[in-house]
């Protein structure tokens, strides 16, 4: 029987046998206020700092301790984010939090599943663990053709990236014998969105008795940071009337939902045709929790026809947004085929 | 229910008032004539009516020769189904690719329990150049019926016309070659067995293929899109070929990939003559793309794209994702024809001119719009304009294209 080594542990803190490691112990969340978890507690302050406010993935695990150690800081680390996390309350930083933490355990996963760095029993008993017994999907390692993971074809398709994104549509995959074959990294990018979920969800079901002072005290000063630095969309001051497809998307960053490529790009291009400065169109777009300045610069001056090719790109009719499943029409929208033909009229 | 029991027994036995048709018009002689035609077809024919061991949890949907279509109608048992048919004579009947709990529901009260799977291949879905010249064109405005097909009526230039379709041996054969390529996939890729697919010659121009396979019967509609975008090809990336073209045609080859040759990508390798080295490209295969692009004189994109349409397989994919559709039952006549909507068993043997033809065969008159040459059951009949002595499953064929008329001397 192959076993999770002690430092494999440590990167799957979200799995029942990593967490076995502090309950033996007795461990208590409403205990964090003793002055022997306050290291533990500053590290996890740090990682959510860097997560909510730099977007920078730079936790690192201190591997220079012996395995036990290891394991049951980063489970006790883990805790104290979540709980930190559900102390501050906030949608969007709940979910940029599980974002950038799936990304870390991605990261890991990525790793853990090259052949270069592991055997084959190993690898299938990350997949078992991991894929199957969290997420009730079987996953095989095909050892015979290149090491590739295959999944059966109407598993894959549960996954919403199959739909979203065309390299990732059915026509675009492997297909054989009725499974989808991926390479290791192919498999965690798959798992994103469920891992992501996985955070969520055990924030969700934190209930501590009472919180401790310490983490009280952290929480309330990100709070208080959050929303100086991300006040509630204020978005039409002119009374101007907002398409309910464009309001829609302002509600879904206003609860911290990342969107899919389609609604960035009505927003964007709605934003540009309302004379929106790069710059304030960036304000918006630095809400979303996978929000990254570069990337997203370099997006909108390409709509606007500032980079590259210097077509400008124009506001989706309501036709495209319909297909997209973006259209969430009101009787407002009655007569009209471009969303940009409400934004002339005023509120009464 | 009994299991020696006759459907007549059913008829009388059945409670199911819900049923209360109206009787078919009275006007049209034809539909007279059909309804008859086909009530004696199902009389004495109704072994070859196929329905699984579901028959409760399907929906049903007959149309009558009255024009009215009847749906959400549910049977206990093919005994009370068949006698439902030979009491109603309906034009066409149907029956869901979907099992429910309640089938007599309305469809949001149905609760849907899963479906099978079904590709419907169309012979107007391959824009065959023969079509062009076998099919007839009907015109609705002075009802006249010229060979060929024409964008307007050639005596009146009315725009209203209507085709009428007379599938050739050659239409047959490329539907039969869609078969085949659609079978493939299934079985290749999709990984479904050969058992439990079962081809249908849909009674008109095309072929139905019903797949019943416990993978896929609990697919949502959105599974069954992702599986017909993947066997029309649509959308598809030649990146997945190892190579990324821009617009410009300029190759950029992706060499570090590991490209496991199966599925879309090995039955476009193989059209193009590419060949992988263990999965990976080498320098063979970057010369190769560079000769096609070199030769080639409507540029390597196209050249991709045209093999993707021909390995495509042409099916409807509206008909594969809707679950709550009704399809025509199998051995069941499709009254667009007077052919029965036929299991192919063996699908290189089949013409559906000998198999699909209904057993009625007694001599009547029919009085033809049109000159033309039928091949049915071995035969050959030259039909000419007017009045002709024809078998009777040769006259359905007649008169359900609407190219003549039964003839009752006065």
């Amino acid at each position: 029987m192959v076993r999770f080594g002690n430092k494999d542990l440590a990167r799957y803190p979200f799995l029942r046998e990593a967490l076995s490691y502090v309950t033996k112990y007795d461990f208590r969340l409403e205990d964090l206020d003793n002055s022997e978890f306050h290291h533990l507690v500053k590290k996890a302050e740090r990682k959510i700092e860097q997560y909510v406010f730099n977007g920078k993935l730079e936790y690192q695990i201190d591997y220079n301790k012996t395995h036990e150690i290891i394991v049951q800081e980063e489970v006790i680390i883990f805790l104290i984010s979540l709980l930190i996390i559900k102390a501050i309350s906030i949608d969007a930083v709940t979910k940029k939090f599980a974002l950038m933490e799936s990304m870390r355990f991605e990261k890991y996963l990525i790793e853990d599943l090259d052949i270069s760095n592991q055997d084959d029993k190993t690898i299938k008993f990350i997949l078992y663990k991991i894929f199957e017994d969290l997420f009730k999907t079987k996953i095989d390692l095909e050892v015979n053709i290149y090491n590739f993971y295959k999944i059966k074809i109407n598993d894959y398709l549960d996954h919403p990236i199959a739909f979203h994104e065309r390299e990732w549509n059915l026509v675009n995959r492997t297909v054989n014998s009725g499974y989808v074959y991926l390479d290791g990294s192919e498999i965690v990018r798959l798992f994103r969105n469920e891992l992501n979920l996985l955070i969520i969800e055990r924030i969700k079901k934190m209930t501590p008795e009472r919180i401790p002072y310490l983490i009280s005290a952290i929480s309330h000063s990100m709070r208080v940071n959050w929303e100086k630095l991300y006040p509630p969309l204020r978005i039409n001051p002119h009374n101007a009337v907002t398409p309910p497809c464009i309001q829609h998307i302002y509600d879904q960053i206003d609860k911290g939902e990342n969107l899919p490529h389609p609604a960035r790009v009505l927003l964007g291009t709605f934003l540009i045709y309302s004379n929106k400065s790069i710059e304030e169109m960036l304000e918006l777009f630095k809400r979303l929790p996978d929000y990254n300045e570069q990337i997203t610069r370099y997006q909108l001056e390409h709509l606007a026809g500032k980079r590259g090719n210097p077509k400008k790109y124009y506001v989706p009719s309501c036709e495209k947004i319909k297909l997209s499943n973006l259209c969430f029409e009101t009787k407002i929208c009655r007569g009209i085929n471009n969303p940009i033909q409400l934004v002339s009229r005023k509120n009464n | 229910m009994t299991t020696h029991s006759s459907p007549f027994d059913e008829l009388k036995n059945q409670s199911n008032d819900s049923i209360n048709y109206h009787s078919s018009v009275h006007d049209d002689i034809n539909k007279i004539w059909l309804e008859r035609v086909f009530r004696k077809h199902y009389f004495n024919c109704n072994s070859n009516i196929e329905i699984d061991d579901f028959v409760s949890q399907r929906e049903f949907g007959f149309r009558l020769f009255d024009g009215h279509i009847r749906r959400h109608l549910n049977f206990n048992n093919k005994n009370e189904l068949v006698a439902n048919i030979i009491k109603h004579s309906p034009s066409d009947i149907f029956c869901s690719s979907s099992r429910y709990h309640n089938p007599s529901a309305s469809i949001d009260q149905k609760g849907w329990i899963g479906s099978d799977l079904i590709f419907d291949i169309d012979g107007k879905d391959l824009h065959l150049e023969c079509a062009q010249i076998h099919n007839l064109t009907y015109c609705k405005k002075c009802k006249l019926i010229t060979s060929k097909v024409h964008l307007n009526c050639i005596e009146c230039r009315s725009a209203s016309i209507q085709i009428i379709e007379i599938p050739c041996q050659k239409c047959i054969k490329h539907l039969k070659l869609e078969v085949r390529k659609l079978i493939e996939i299934l079985c290749d890729d999709f990984g479904i067995d050969n058992n439990s697919i079962n081809i249908y010659f849909s009674g008109n121009n095309g072929f139905h293929i019903h797949v019943k396979d416990d993978k896929f019967f609990k697919s949502t509609s959105i599974k069954r899109s992702a599986l017909t975008q993947y066997l029309l090809g649509k959308g598809y990336l030649t990146d997945n070929l190892g190579f990324r073209l821009n617009g410009s045609d300029k190759v950029t080859i992706l060499s570090n990939k590991i490209l496991y040759n199966v599925g879309w990508r090995a039955r476009l390798m193989k059209q193009l003559h590419l060949q992988l080295k263990n999965h990976r490209i080498d320098e063979k295969f970057i010369k190769k793309i560079n000769s096609i692009k070199e030769t080639s004189k409507v540029g390597l994109l196209n050249v991709i794209s045209s093999e993707i349409e021909n390995l495509s397989v042409k099916i409807d994919p509206n008909v594969t994702m809707d679950i709550h559709r009704i399809f025509r039952l199998a051995g069941t006549v499709n009254s667009k024809s007077g052919l029965i909507k036929f299991h192919c068993l063996d699908l290189e043997s089949f013409n559906p001119f000998n198999d699909a033809c209904i057993n009625e065969d007694s001599m009547v008159e029919i009085n033809s719009k049109i000159e033309m040459k039928l091949i049915m059951k071995g035969m050959s009949y030259r039909i000419k304009m007017g009045v002709n002595c024809l078998p009777e499953f040769v006259a359905v064929y007649v008169v359900s294209k609407g190219i003549g008329d039964i003839y009752i001397q006065k």
